[in-house]
């Protein structure tokens, strides 16, 4: 998967984030400088108020850095308008949320299918990519179940699947397991690690040690700035 | 997509989609009913005028002036307007008289009156033919008989022409009857029940010259009002009148003109109706969908998060207020045309005799407008809110 693509997935150079409410200035990021390598599973850690949702946005394209340079998959997005950045999200990103946030009153295939109706794929080829997608996360025979049919961690499958449909560059989860109980993490961590296998870039926030260590690689935040990357050492049993 | 998801949003809150579009079902279901009636009372009245030539016209002296003996209109006036006035087709006497009328041993009080060709009344005949030009040269006995009075007169039916009536000792030979009218309350029947020529009238029926009024017909109706003018002017040159003794004057676009007046006021309320309701009606639109936005604005974040694009989500919200303000205004629709269908049938086609087909066009076209009208005014605004909020804001509204 983008194999011959010779472009790091992400660059950051520099990025700072300081939010203005009013007069006041609340610096958040301090000088975020890293990469991250295509196919690369990245574990995100640190204190609650160190940044992790603020760098995770600034990655995601909900936001932009107040100073730096962001480049994803080869381009420039650092200074992009919000239409820009929704073409951004919907074509390149993948975002997994610690609550699901699924449609309700919809099945799965078409919360799965979300994503192509933006980028205006019609109707027929949207059920088929979704199918695809969910045949892929192992959830083929939900399809027709609406979210309230489901379980946590079948809601989170299907959320996956939606995060996949676009074939995005980077995998963004904030805290996926936040919400699910420990049997029911493991498997989207195995899932996780499925995905990792198959040559998508991952990442994810958390503050749980044991989620981290599933990571290949993990980066701890302090106070806006990255205090230590080093590869995880744990294997995988 | 939008329009699946706008009726499942809708169907998710059936009490309240009910709720939000009730004003607009009262406001254009009133609107659509009175559209209706208006409609067919105003068919019913031109149904009714039909029945009178379009090309003729009837001059009377005003009757509340004090020289209303000098004022009055002489029978040698009528040809010297005809030879005077341009565009004047004839120049006819307008009179009648109750006459005790009798065949065989059938009597009835019916009103004779005088006619010319084209006749008074242009409604279609029975049996028979209308009075023609030979009978009012030669002033031929000769009569037409409404319904009425051929009812009354041969209650055994049939065609009775060549029969003959009597008005007292004058006898007239039935040449043909007018077809029945429509029956209602409003109807009015025009020309009298047994009309003869008004040559064979003025022989019979007239002492001296002074007569009731006369009609006139026009080779020209596009300048039937000019020579309305006309004639009145001559007529007062003929008495020696000045301008100050008034001559009325009647025709069916005149007439016709002052009911659509009335029908232009009756309208105007009603669109006033119609527009407090969809104002108080389109507020609750706009309410319920700041409501609906407000409670989703999690999932306008999610949707922003996975690569919609502002406009999706102002489409959306926007379809979602269109399909709302429709179902409610078609709603409205049907039972306003239902009401007006009921109405229609139960009582105005008692009072005319005629209901108006039920007007499925200009119902749409006035429902649709409402719908357009209250999506673009109501449902703008909280669309454009939606489409405007801040993902990361809303990714985090609990
Ligand atoms: N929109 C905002 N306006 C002002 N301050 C903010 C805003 N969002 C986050 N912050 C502040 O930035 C700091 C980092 O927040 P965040 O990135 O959410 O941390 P984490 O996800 O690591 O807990 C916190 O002190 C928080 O109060
Ligand atoms: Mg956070």
């Amino acid at each position: 998967m983008n194999n011959g693509n010779p472009h790091p997935a992400i660059v950051l150079r520099a990025i700072t984030k300081t939010y203005k409410t009013g007069a006041l200035e609340v610096p958040v990021l301090h000088g975020i400088d890293c990469n991250v390598a295509r196919g690369e599973y990245v574990a995100i850690m640190g204190p609650s108020g160190s940044g992790k949702s603020t760098l995770m946005n600034i990655i995601g394209c909900l936001d932009r850095p107040t100073s730096g340079t962001y480049v994803l998959d080869g381009e420039d997005v650092s200074n992009l308008n919000d239409n820009a950045l929704a073409e951004i999200r919907l074509k390149k990103l993948g975002f997994v949320f610690q609550g699901f946030n699924l449609l309700a009153r919809t099945d799965a295939q078409k919360n799965v299918a979300l994503p192509l109706f933006y980028a205006g794929i019609n109707g027929r080829e949207r059920q088929r990519r979704a199918m695809a997608v969910l045949d892929e996360v192992g959830l083929r025979d939900r399809a027709h179940h609406k979210p309230n049919e489901l379980s946590g961690g079948q809601q989170q499958r299907v959320a996956i699947a939606r995060a996949l449909i676009n074939d995005p560059a980077v995998l963004l989860a904030d805290e996926p397991t936040g919400n699910l109980d420990t049997k029911t993490s493991a498997d989207i961590m195995a899932l996780f690690d499925k995905l990792h296998d198959g040559g998508r870039t991952i990442l994810m926030v958390t503050h749980d040690e044991a989620i981290a260590r599933r990571a290949r690689r993990i980066i701890r935040l302090l106070d806006g700035l990255i205090v230590a990357d080093e590869p995880s050492s744990l294997t995988v049993p | 997509m939008y329009f699946e998801e706008a009726v499942r949003m809708l169907l998710a809150n059936p009490v309240r989609t009910f709720l939000t579009i009730i004003g607009l079902i009262i406001g254009v279901g009133a609107v659509i009913s009175i559209e209706v009636l208006g409609h067919s009372m105003a068919g019913s009245i031109s149904e009714t005028l039909g029945a009178l030539a379009d090309n003729s016209f009837i001059i009377f002296p005003g009757t509340m002036q004090g020289d209303f003996q000098k004022a009055a209109i002489r029978l040698s006036d009528l040809d010297a307007i005809k030879n005077s006035v341009p565009n004047i087709a004839s120049a006819t006497p307008v009179s009648g008289t109750d006459e005790l009328i009798r065949y065989g041993h059938n009597l009835g009080r019916f009103f004779l009156s005088a006619d010319s060709n084209p006749p008074f009344a242009n409604t279609p005949i029975a049996y028979g033919r209308r009075i023609s030009d030979d009978d009012i040269a030669n002033a031929v006995d000769v009569t037409v008989i409404s319904w009425k009075a051929y009812n009354r007169l041969f209650p055994a039916g049939g065609d009775p022409t060549g029969s003959s009536i009597y008005a007292g000792t004058h006898r007239y030979v039935v040449v043909g009857v007018r077809a029945q009218p429509r029956q209602g309350a409003l109807n009015v029947t025009f020309g009298g029940d047994v009309s003869i020529p008004y040559t064979t009238y003025v022989r019979e029926y007239v002492h001296g010259d002074r007569i009731l009024a006369a009609r006139f017909t026009v080779n020209d109706i596009s300048t039937l009002p000019q020579t309305e003018t006309a004639v009145i002017n001559r007529i007062r040159e003929l008495r020696q009148v000045g301008p100050d003794v008034r001559y009325q004057s009647f025709d069916k676009a005149s007439f016709t003109q002052g009911i659509n007046g009335v029908f232009s006021a009756i309208t105007i309320v009603v669109a006033l109706i119609g527009a407090v309701s969809l104002l108080v009606a389109g507020i609750g639109v706009m309410n319920i969908m700041l409501v609906s936005i407000t409670e989703r604005t999690k999932e306008i974040g999610t949707r922003k998060a996975i690569g919609a694009r502002r406009g999706q989500i102002l489409a959306q919200f926007f379809i979602e207020s269109l399909m709302l303000s429709s179902i409610g205004c078609f709603i409205g629709m049907a039972i306003g045309l239902g009401i007006g269908g009921f109405v229609n049938s139960v009582f105005i086609i008692k009072l005319t005799g005629y209901t108006a087909p039920l007007p499925y066009a200009q119902a749409m076209a006035i429902t649709a407008a409402f719908a357009a009208f209250v999506t673009a005014v109501f449902g703008t605004y909280p669309a454009l809110r939606a489409a405007a909020l801040d993902p990361i804001e809303a990714l985090r509204y609990e």
